[in-house]
Formats: structure tokens, sequence, C-alpha cells
């Protein structure tokens, strides 16, 4: 196929017997291990235009320089291979004689990154000068460099080609890295004509594709992948999943993922755009929305732009009522689903003592709801005290909810999903008719095996892996790659994390299925995002995980979160446009599954988008 | 090393011995109602809040505390009660030093359930000598009129069931909590004291670094 785009990669940079001593930062084990590299500077330009990236590699020695250049080479190639394997048989390797299975041995502590990444260089001097490095998207050191043989002075040279780098404020060891893009761009021709430069030239010619330009920056460092073995590469979902079940007893994953899936660890999703959110639509706007016959119409509008407080919108978004029914049509129901819900209602009113001693699974369920009710948004207004009407709705809409599904009967959680149900509508019947529609969304989580949980809790860590390998990586590294730790994130949407307000908001955007399907896992997302500095600076481990997640409750901004996760919507989304193209299809496909179903979904969305500016415009 | 260092087996460091403090990790059990969440925050901040909500996930609060002069940061646990949730709860059972064993007074179901809280804990702690681990019971509500469970009994399971210290505690009123948590970092300590002559210290590696017990917010 032929878009071939050439580039040509340069080394700048190139020094031998840089040394890493990985067991000297953290457990103890191997404590006396040097391992002995090379260092490099590589810059890669784009042909016949001024695009070009400076990344910095360091690689366990192989003895063979040669060999060595080629590697630096074949690293890249590798990454492409591996991108192109999920739609593409490889293209055909031009540097034969550079043998990938090399990579092997070298691959275990290979450390990559883009020098526009790096936040800051420290130099310290303890015999031999050592480098630590800072990257700007996390705070996670990376091994220090050792200097053995010299060469730290020439290679610090060699970035300030690349970047700007100036003194820390109090600290002169530290020297911080800017990398104005002047520097960056330095266009191919300055640099063919440099001589001055004294160090390796080595150009070669190398097809990429273009559309992999846009996703070319690899950013996050990696100590074990890149261009190793299978078992090498970055844990793959199955064994992922496997590490879970084994965390979680009982906890079966489903291992339907599909081949293809390791290429996507390392896409830059590209900038993620700001968002701003308008304020929630007024009941005016509303009453608006309906026509003579009471029919809502602009559906797709008002999901788009839909409010809080008007009780009204959320029978429709839970879908009790449907859309395109009258006012007339809607009183029919209502008179039938009033009747409904007194009939289960009276079946466990009508059970006499004597039946329930012998109804152990009733008992159970009474007893679990009467303790439940009790600690329920005691501090609300409409539950608070100890006689309040409200507890008793809750716990009648609770019981009733046992005679609609029996199966289910009463879990824990489910206290707090009807709550802010019944406080909106303010009545039994409306509230248990919105609390099953809602329930009918939530049923796996609440399930025997809480397959939805499981479910769930694997999406996000994927999303998440894919999002933030640099973070889901710490996780994984502290045992909390499962993220066990947003379980009641997930199980109640939030409901303990914010205020009733707050509560309302998110789940009435949640209900919209705007911007896209699941938006609440790009929720969990977007408050991980806002959390991952903290977590990472701190270096938290299992439990301080936990503890922090847990003490986010309250604290939590809901509109800052939003306009997070749409922006990481919206960046996912661009980034299929850049992908109409063949090669990501597959990526696309695994991404976006999670968040939207369909492409016609996609058109959808635009055109409601559309209709919104439209609005705007009207106003 | 970061694949395949015991991961499971550790979630978190058992007692971890530093210089000046020991952490040690308790679990409270048993089932949903019987006061374990309300336990937990009247022994750490000493008050009792009729507001609290069940609990939902996992969660843990420290305490630091000096027992017969030794140092310790008490981590405590608590986890939902029911047992829908039982795959949830039971990984965090590893790397516990006692396990306080929960019934309500006015609760007899959840007296009759202590025998299966024990062994779902033994269970899934991995507990090597479940005679020689540490439990204590706790008989909790005191305050309320209506007892449904009588000391009696309550003695006379913990004697049968393998020697356990028993107290009766109202988590409303304070009666008996901290003496009651005082008495499990008591048998944690001595059953230390009685392994470490067997166990030669070094052969406990721990697959993280250990942290001073400081570094955990309380
Ligand atoms: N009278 C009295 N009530 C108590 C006492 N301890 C707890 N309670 C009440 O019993 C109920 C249950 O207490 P929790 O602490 O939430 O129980 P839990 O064991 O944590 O329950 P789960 O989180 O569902 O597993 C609450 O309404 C408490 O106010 C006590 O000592 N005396
Ligand atoms: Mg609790």
């Amino acid at each position: 196929f032929s878009c071939y785009v050439t580039f040509v990669t340069q080394i700048i940079f190139e020094h031998e017997g840089v040394f890493i001593h990985p067991g000297s930062d953290d457990d103890g084990l191997e404590q006396d291990l040097l391992i002995s590299g090379s260092l490099r500077i590589v810059e890669k330009v784009k042909l016949f235009s001024h695009d070009s990236s400076s990344v910095m590699e360091w690689d366990q020695c192989s003895g063979q320089k040669s060999q060595q250049l080629l590697d630096s080479q074949q690293s890249y190639e590798t990454e492409w291979d591996m991108v192109n394997t999920v739609s593409f048989k490889k293209k055909p390797c031009i540097n034969t004689e550079g043998s990938l299975n090399h990579g092997h041995e070298r691959s275990r502590w290979a450390l990559t990154f883009s020098v526009s990444e790096l936040r800051s260089v420290t130099v310290r001097e303890e015999g031999w000068p050592f480098l630590f490095f800072r990257l700007k998207d996390s705070s996670t050191s990376l091994p220090a460099l050792h200097f053995h043989q010299g060469g730290s002075t020439d290679f610090l040279d060699s970035l300030r080609r690349f970047a700007l780098l100036s003194e820390a404020p109090g600290d002169q060891t530290c020297l911080l890295v800017s990398t104005p893009s002047k520097a960056l761009s330095q266009s191919f021709e300055n640099l063919l004509d440099d001589n001055n430069f004294g160090l390796v030239h080595k150009f070669r010619k190398d097809p990429y594709i273009t559309t992999l330009g846009g996703f070319s920056k690899v950013t996050n460092y990696i100590f074990d992948a890149f261009r190793g073995t299978e078992e090498q590469h970055q844990r793959p979902p199955e064994e992922m999943a496997e590490l879970l079940g084994e965390v979680i007893p009982g906890l079966e994953i489903n291992q339907q993922e599909e081949p293809g899936f390791e290429v996507i660890t390392r896409i830059d999703l590209g900038a993620r755009p700001q968002v701003m959110r308008k304020p929630p639509l007024s009941a005016g706007d509303w009453s608006k929305h309906q026509d003579l016959e009471g029919r809502m119409t602009n559906v797709p509008h008002l999901k788009e732009a839909i409010f809080k407080g008007v009780k009204e919108a959320w029978k429709f978004l839970l879908g009790y009522f449907p859309w395109d029914s009258t006012l007339e049509e809607r009183k029919v129901l209502h008179r039938a689903k009033t009747d409904e819900y007194f009939k289960m209602k009276l079946q466990w009113k009508s059970v006499s003592e004597e039946q329930e001693r012998r109804n152990s699974r009733l008992r159970d369920y009474r007893s679990l709801i009467e303790k439940d009710v009790n600690r329920t948004d005691r501090t609300n207004q409409f539950y608070e005290g100890i006689d309040n009407p409200g507890l008793v709705l809750l716990h009648d809409i609770l019981m009733t909810y046992c005679m609609y599904d029996f199966d289910l009967g009463y879990v824990q959680g489910m206290s707090d999903l009807l709550s802010p149900i019944l406080y909106v509508m303010e009545n039994e019947v409306d509230a248990f008719w919105c609390f099953v529609s809602f329930m009918e969304q939530m049923h796996q989580n609440f399930e025997e095996q809480m397959q939805g949980m499981k479910t769930q809790l694997i999406q996000l860590s994927t999303l998440l892996r894919l999002l933030d390998l640099a973070f889901w990586n710490y996780l994984e590294s502290q045992d909390s790659g499962y993220l066990y730790f947003c379980f009641r994130w997930l199980l109640i949407r939030f409901k303990r994390e914010l205020s009733f307000q707050d509560v309302f908001r998110l789940w009435e955007v949640m209900w919209t299925g705007l911007p896209c399907q699941n938006f609440h896992l790009l929720v969990c997302c977007a408050i991980l995002d806002s959390e991952k500095q903290k977590i990472m600076e701190e270096n938290y481990g299992f439990n301080e995980i936990l503890k922090h997640i847990n003490e986010l409750s309250m604290k939590l901004d809901i509109e800052e979160i939003l306009q997070k996760a749409e922006g990481i919507c919206l960046q996912i989304r661009s980034c299929k446009v850049l992908s109409e193209s063949v090669i990501y299809g597959n990526f696309q496909r695994h991404l976006v599954a999670f968040i939207c179903h369909t492409r016609a979904q996609f058109v959808e969305v635009n055109r409601e988008t559309v209709f919104k500016s439209e609005c705007q415009n009207l106003k | 090393t970061r694949a395949n260092s015991g991961r499971a087996r550790s979630i978190t460091p058992a007692v971890t011995m530093t210089a000046k403090t020991s952490l040690l990790k308790v679990i409270l059990l048993g089932d949903g109602g019987v006061g374990k969440s309300s336990l937990m925050n009247r022994y750490v901040t000493n008050k009792f809040d009729t507001h609290l909500f069940h609990t939902i996930g996992v969660e843990f609060l420290n305490k630091e505390l000096e027992v017969d002069a030794h140092q310790v940061t008490l981590q405590i646990w608590d986890t939902a009660g029911q047992e829908r949730f039982r795959s949830l709860r039971t990984p965090f059972y590893r790397g516990s030093d006692c396990c306080l064993l929960t019934f309500s007074v006015d609760d007899n179901q959840s007296f009759l359930n202590l025998g299966n809280w024990k062994k779902e804990f033994i269970y899934y702690a991995d507990v090597k000598e479940p005679e020689k681990f540490p439990f204590v019971v706790l008989g909790n509500k005191l305050d309320v009129t209506e007892r449904q469970v009588t000391s009696e009994e309550a003695q006379q399971w913990c004697q049968e069931n393998g020697g356990h210290p028993y107290y009766e505690t109202s988590a409303k009123d304070a009666t008996n909590v901290a003496v009651a948590f005082e008495e499990a970092v008591r048998r944690v300590l001595a059953s230390d004291e009685r392994t470490d002559h067997l166990i030669p210290t070094d052969t406990v590696k721990l697959h993280r670094k250990p942290r001073s017990a400081t570094t955990c917010c309380s």
C-alpha cells in the first residue's frame, strides 16, 4: 500500500558505559547489580517537512556498536510493526541484517522517552556523575543514569541542542528542561549541514506510514516493553485478568478481548480539549419542548442540555415515560403503574408474621432493608430524624422492589440509588418506577456474581491503561491495577462521593447517554487523572491509594470532573477521526467500544452538537 | 521484578518493625449492622455518629497507641458485612495480625454467624496455624435493653472455639471499646514474641518497601 513517508533517523549523541543500578532504589533485590548500557539521543526528522522529534534512549549493552545503531532504528520499526499487525501484514523489513530477536536480551531495562517530555535533570556526583530524570506528565523518577565512564557533560551539551536547561531556583543541581518549539523544530537541512556536533552521524531512510506520525510520540518510559519478547511486553489484558482473579477470589473474568490489543498501549491521544459546560436548562425551557398534546419535542437537544431539579425530566430520561407519549397517554400509563405498584406493595404488606417466619429470604431482605434505611442519607432533611416519612417511603419502595424482582431482592447499595430519586420525585409510585428503570441499568452490579462490577472494573482498567499507561503501570506496581478502590464509585455511581445536588447533576448527565455510552467510566478516569499526580508524587502504596480515594468523598468538584470527562471523550473521538484510515480501525473499536456503540451514534451526536449551536444562536 | 514478587500474598505488610513503631493490622468482621464501623469510629475518633452510612467497599483508619511500652500503629480495617460482597472484602484479609469477630447482643443471628466469619477469615487470610491466630470476640450494643444473646452463651462459644477473649462493648456509650482494641494489640504482640523466637527474622521478606507507619494518613 502506498502512503509511505520517508523519515530520517539521526543519532545526535551516543555514549557507552552509562550504567543503571536497578536494585539500589527500591526493594533491595539485586543490591549490587550494575547494568551497563549506552545512552543515545536520537532525532527523527520527517522529510520534506519541519517535523522532528528527539528521543532519549538508554539500553543495555550488546557489545557490537554497529548492531546497536541498527537496533536503535529497529526499535521504532518494531513498534510500528506491532501496530501494523492489527490490520496489516508486517511491512517488509528494510535492514535485514539487524536481527529483531536480538532485542530480547536487551530489553529488560530499556528506557525511552521524548526529550519534550522531560521536566528536569538533576546532576549529582558521588565519585562519579549521575543524572536523575523527571518527566512532565508524571512525577515518577526514572532510574538514575550513572556515568562511570564519563560523558555526562557531553550529554548535557547535546541535550542543550534541543532544550533549554536552566537551574531550578534554590537547587543548582537540578536543571529544568524547557523545549521551545524553535529548538524542536530545527529543520532537517540545518542538522544536515551542522558538522559541529562532532557526534555520530548516521542517516537511514526509514519508511513510516503517514497516519502514524500523529501517534508517534513515545511518551511513556517502559522498562520491560518496547522491543522485548512476548512476556516482556506490557501486561496483556488476560494476564491482568488472571491477577485480578488471583486477588479477588471468585472473580472470573471474561476472556474475550480481541487479539491486537497490545498495540494500543502507546497511543498519543493528543491534547485534551478544554470543555466549557453550559448551565442546566430551566423549567421554562422544559415546557417549551412539549407540543400541544404534551409530546416532548426536540428530544436530542433536550437530552443534550438536560437540567436538574425538574423531576418530570427524570421520568423520561430513565424510560418510565416514553419520549413520544402524549400527556394523555402518560396519564393513562401513570394510572396503570400506580395500580401495579400498590398490588405489589400489598403482597409483602399482607404477609403474616407466621408466613414470614417460614420465609427466610423475605425475612432477610426485610432485616437488611430496615438496617440500611436507618443508615442512608440521615443528614438529609428528607430522611433525618426518627419518624421522618421519607424513611417509611424508602423502606416501602425497597420492600416492594423485592416483590418486583424477588430473585435479586435487596442488596446493599440499592438504598443509595433510590434515595436521590425519591427525594426528587417526592412520590412513592413515580420514585418506584424510576428506580426500577435505573435498576435495569445497574442490575448486573448487584447480581450474585457481581458480573457487572467485574466487567466494569476491567473495562475501566483497560481504558485507563489506554489513556495513561504511565499511571496504570504505577498502579499495577502497587498491586492496584485492577482498581478495586473504584468499587464504591461504580456500584452506586458516585452517590457517596458527591453532595445530593451534584449527584443529580451527574446522574442526569449519565442518563442522557451523552456525550457517549459508559460516560461514568470516563468520569472515573477524569477523577483519577486529577489524583494521579498526588498518588505518584507521594509514592502511595496499596493502602494509601485506597485511603486517598476513599477520602475524596465530598471533596470532588463535579463541574470540573464533567468537563474533564467530556474532554477525554472528545480526545478519544478525535482520535477516531484521525484514524478513519484503516490502520486504527481495530484500536478504535476497542477504545470506542467502551464509550460508543456504533458509528451511527457519532453521527447522531454530531447532529446534536450542530443543533446545540443552532439553539445557542436562537437565544 | 514487579511481576513475580508474590503479589497477592502480601497485599499489606504484616507486622512491620521499625525502630520505634510497629504497624499492626486488625480487621473487623461480622454481620451487616452489628456495629463494626461504629466501633472503629468510636475507637479512632471517640465519636458515635448516628448518621453513619452502611459500609460499601473497604475502609481503614489508623490509630497510634502505646501498649505495655510498645509504640503501635493500629490499622483497623472495616468491610461490608453482606454476603454478596464477599469477593470484594476477602482479598483484604491477607496480612491481618488479628481478627475482631463482632456480633450484636441484640441480634441472635449475628451471634450464630460468628463461626462462619471465623471460617471465612481463616480461609482467605491464609492463616497457617489457625489455633495460634489471635481472634478477639466482641459482643456489641451492650447498651440496648432487649438482649438476644447472653454473656454466658457468648463466653461459652469463645471457650469452645479456641479460648478467644470476649468483650461486651458499646460503640454508643464507649463501654469497653478501647479495652477491646488494646487486648487485640496485646494478643498480637504476645504471639509475635512467641514466633520471633522460632523464626529467624530475616525469613520474613516483605515484597514492598516497608513504610514507616506515619506515612499513612489518619
Ligand atoms: N444502641 C447501639 N447502637 C449501635 C451501637 N453500635 C452501632 N449501633 C448502631 O447500629 C447500626 C449499625 O452500625 P454500623 O456501625 O453501621 O454497623 P456495621 O457492622 O458497620 O454494618 P455494615 O457496614 O453494614 O457491615 C447503626 O445504626 C448504629 O448507629 C451500639 O453500641 N449501641
Ligand atoms: Mg460498616
